[in-house]
């Protein structure tokens, strides 16, 4: 459910393959501590669109960048999702997750940078390992 | 007559012989122009194959749903949705962000493409 009042909506394009709004990560963009508790993701400058009107298939995508910086920690708690007839599997735990982020508009002039990444919440959030397709199956 | 129908005989087929050098290297920078074709489909990942409810390869982050955005892969991921917030524009103005659609992930390890196990990291965001 997208929001009424929502008037930005930054991602990247959708891949020819119908990849969607995934873009590889640099080197060095997903650090993950010595026990596996913590992941912290953090990219400069990523190239989005702003698509305002998003999921209308006739929402204008006007060229944006985007920074961020994400962290994932482990509360523990185990979480194990498999479904066979969908060939993946997934085991791991619940985790808190916060962020911060920026992202510029520049042929609209906009520009707009959150608050400390302490104040962000999120209600659902999850870290682990998966496998799926040919791997499920092997 | 008949010394003349050899003669331009002999003329064709050394005319024709005669063009072959030409020929060839013609031929050749064709298919040097030609640009390499991937013949074992690209290194990109696969999107998850089923579709959501807008027709879109994009699975929502939820306690019992798959994690990952891409398909024949093994590896660590991470999800996270329903963020909220807040922060500022450019021109002073206290904007909220987030909805029960803001939602990321990221994955990392081995995936299948290309006809080959290839390595990488990436998110949705």
């Amino acid at each position: 459910m997208v929001p009424a009042n929502q008037i930005h909506d930054c991602h990247p394009p959708i891949a020819p393959s119908g990849l969607y709004w995934v873009v590889p990560v640099p080197e060095g963009g997903l650090i993950v501590s010595a026990d596996g508790n913590t992941m912290t993701l953090e990219m400069r400058d990523v190239p989005v669109v702003d698509q305002p009107r998003w999921p209308a298939l006739d929402s204008v995508a006007t060229p944006a960048r985007m920074s961020f910086k994400m962290v994932w920690k482990s509360t523990g708690e185990p979480v194990k999702i498999e479904d066979a007839a969908k060939h993946f599997g997934f085991t791991g735990t619940k985790a808190l997750c916060q962020m911060e982020a920026q992202i510029e508009v520049p042929s609209i002039g906009f520009s707009w940078k959150s608050d400390p990444m302490n104040t962000s919440k999120c209600d659902v959030a999850m870290m682990g390992e998966e496998v799926n397709g040919r791997y499920y199956d092997m | 007559m008949n010394s003349l129908i050899q003669t331009r005989r002999e003329a064709l087929k050394s005319g024709g012989l005669a063009l072959l050098p030409l020929l060839i290297p013609r031929a050749s920078l064709a298919f040097d122009d030609q640009t390499p074709m991937t013949a074992n489909g690209g290194s990109d990942p696969y999107p998850i194959p089923w579709l959501d409810k807008n027709g879109s390869h994009n699975q929502a982050a939820s306690f019992n749903l798959e994690p990952s955005h891409i398909y024949h892969f093994k590896g660590r991921v991470a999800r996270s949705s329903t963020f909220t917030g807040m922060g500022t524009d450019n021109h002073g103005n206290r904007i909220p962000f987030g909805s029960p659609t803001t939602d990321y992930g990221v994955m990392q390890g081995e995936y299948w493409a290309a006809r080959a196990a290839q390595k990488g990291t990436f998110t949705h965001i």
